[in-house]
């Protein structure tokens, strides 16, 4: 099998590409992933060095930060990258074809930052072994982590099969498939802890799953506006399919969030106050302007460039929405008594910020030195079963 | 009730406890809230038995408010793991580093947590916390006596630095193991001023603590959740 050149950029045009960035002549967004990366890994190396303590806000009534919703924010954006694969080879075939690999590169990469960042708030990272040597298999962890290395496997293959011009139907099914165990075993990591009722409920691995086809045609989109820029492709031939999905996207995250809102607001279970609590964001930020802005939005043009700045828009402020997820499952601490806080508020500190910076930088920046090395124009593709 | 004094009772309910197998046992802990006077006691004697960290307090002693106004009181609520007997924190453990032991305490194996906190996530207590290696001093290397074995789980662990266990790993009440082993009773239930705090083995029909918690003025936390606490209060 031809690795280089192929599956990964050709050494030459690897070493033209890194020629010119040195030569200052990368361009400015490259630059700033670059300074993103660097400051990431100081970030994340005075994690490690000075430890928790003095790096991370997080503490024992807000266990779970920053690093927690940036890792699920980008293992749903890995998730969303193989549903716009999947639905663009079955629904799109032409249209979709000269963003495959793009996608699908993007899918792993995702999905590797995402690890990137949650290796960053585990205690002990150097005990990730323990998940092969003492499993427990009542865990939802367990199998979320179970599942996502088979996932990493089969988009990784989905890949070099794109890559090599042997596309194979089969394995972009199982894609599909473990896609969605992965993602729903993610959402069910949340959604069966009872002692949290913002998190406690059947709905969330579906929320994860759809949350996660909103993010991933948000990206695919900026990826194939791009492209159709770039390469002066046809914009109303190749980005349709895109726009439809992102439509269809914004239309199942509604669907779900209103009805996770609705659910939590009837509930009268210990805690659920804090639906109540986060209501006017949830509606204002998670619907208004998560949602309903970007639709607008979509509506106002179809351009490359207003595209791009629409799947912009929706993956920061999905960013936001992760963290508001994640964190709001803390607000009310389980134990209340007197001298604890009626509302738990957390502010993520600096470093916690590197983080997002880190997966964020690392992803842009391995896109853009892949796609400039001329290893996603190797080759167009023909399907084998 | 017997003439003797309540600790000594106790004491020779752990011994005759010890004597049986660990599966025949059934660790146990009653506090009278009519007796607890807030004097944090229990969780000084805590803290100084584990060495625990700034932030990180076993068996704090939380001001509860009751009822509403204008019919309000105040007591004071001990609140130590309650070693549920249906825990929520421990099916969600990825490694099982954390685990029920036969005779009903939950325990957490430093050297198998990975620190992911989801235990943290799921108790529905908040009984647990972890240790990301604060020191009193406030410095990146604590002082002696916080960098000390602690004995806990009858082991070695000292907090040298944030690669040292269980600096890093969830940590919780373990209702003094370590001591329990050697025959002694729970920090908090010897350090307690007003003898509040009741331990002993629930498996156990001629114990103070199964006379104790079975009278009707016995309440255990969230009950409701399907967790069946072994920590009782009395009111």
């Amino acid at each position: 099998m031809e690795l280089i050149g192929v599956i990964l950029p050709d050494k030459q045009r690897l070493v033209s590409v890194i020629a010119d960035i040195l030569k200052g002549k990368g361009g400015i967004h490259l630059y700033l992933f670059l300074i993103g990366l660097v400051a990431g890994f100081y970030g994340i190396a005075a994690i490690f060095i000075k430890g928790h303590a003095h790096t991370i806000n997080t503490s024992n009534l807000v266990p779970w930060g920053m690093q927690i919703s940036t890792y699920v924010y980008f293992a749903l954006l890995s998730t969303g990258c193989t549903f716009v694969n999947f639905f663009g080879h079955v629904f799109f075939e032409e249209k979709y074809r000269p963003f495959a690999s793009r996608i699908i590169f993007v899918g792993i990469i995702t999905a590797v930052a995402a690890f990137f960042s949650l290796a960053t708030e585990m205690g002990r990272v150097d005990r990730m072994y323990m998940f092969l040597v003492s499993p427990n298999p009542t865990s939802p962890m367990f199998w979320m982590a179970l599942w996502y290395s088979c996932y990493v496997c089969i988009i990784t293959v989905e890949y070099i099969n794109i890559q090599r011009g042997r596309h194979s139907v089969r394995v972009m099914w199982g894609a599909f498939f473990i896609a969605i165990i992965t993602h729903s075993t993610l959402g069910s990591l949340l959604g069966t802890v009872s002692s949290r009722v913002y998190y406690y409920s059947a709905l969330m691995p579906i929320y994860f799953l759809f949350i996660a086809f909103l993010t991933g045609c948000a990206l695919t989109t900026i990826i194939a506006a791009h492209t159709v820029k770039i390469k002066r492709l046809d914009e109303a031939f190749h980005l349709t399919p895109f726009v439809i999905l992102l439509k269809v996207g914004l239309g199942l995250a509604l669907l779900i969030t209103f009805w996770r809102t609705m659910t939590g607001l009837a509930g009268r279970l210990e805690g659920s106050e804090v639906f109540s609590l986060t209501l006017i964001n949830s509606f204002v930020f998670g619907i208004v302007v998560v949602i309903i802005v970007p639709y607008l939005l979509l509506k106002m043009g179809k351009s490359a460039d207003w595209l791009m700045f629409v799947g912009g828009f929706i993956m920061v402020t999905q960013l936001k929405a992760r963290n508001d997820l994640v964190v709001g499952a803390f607000k009310i601490p389980v134990f209340r008594v007197y001298e604890m806080p009626e509302i738990v508020h957390y502010t993520p500190s600096v470093y916690e910020f590197l983080v997002v910076a880190a997966s964020t930088s690392l992803v842009a920046l391995l896109y853009i030195i892949f796609n400039r090395s001329g290893v996603f124009d190797v080759n167009t593709g023909k399907e084998v079963n | 009730m017997e003439d003797r004094d309540i600790l000594e009772i106790m004491h020779s309910d752990l011994q005759r406890a010890l004597k049986k197998p660990r599966n025949q046992r059934r660790w146990g802990m009653a506090i009278d809230l009519k007796k607890c006077v807030g004097c944090h006691a229990c969780t000084t004697g805590c803290m100084s038995e584990n060495l625990t960290p700034p932030d990180i307090h076993y068996r704090p002693v939380k001001e509860e408010e009751i009822g509403e106004f204008p019919n309000v009181s105040m007591r004071f609520l001990p609140r130590p793991c309650m070693q549920c007997d249906a825990p929520t924190c421990t099916p969600v453990c990825p490694v099982t580093a954390t685990y029920k032991r036969d005779d009903g305490i939950v325990v957490i194996d430093y050297k198998k947590c990975i620190g992911c906190r989801y235990c943290l996530v799921a108790c529905s207590y908040g009984a647990r916390s972890v240790d990301v290696g604060h020191y009193y001093t406030g410095d990146m290397k604590g002082e002696t006596y916080e960098v000390e074995n602690s004995g806990e789980y009858g082991k070695s662990f000292k907090r040298k630095t944030h690669w040292h266990s269980p600096i890093g790993n969830a940590r919780k009440c373990h209702f003094c193991s370590h001591r329990i082993e050697k025959g002694e009773l729970t920090r908090c239930t010897t350090t307690c001023l007003g003898h509040a705090t009741y331990f002993g083995d629930l498996n156990d029909p001629q114990s103070l603590i199964v006379k104790l918690i079975a009278k009707v003025n016995v309440f255990r936390y969230k009950e409701e959740m399907g967790t069946k606490p072994l920590v009782y209060y009395i009111v």
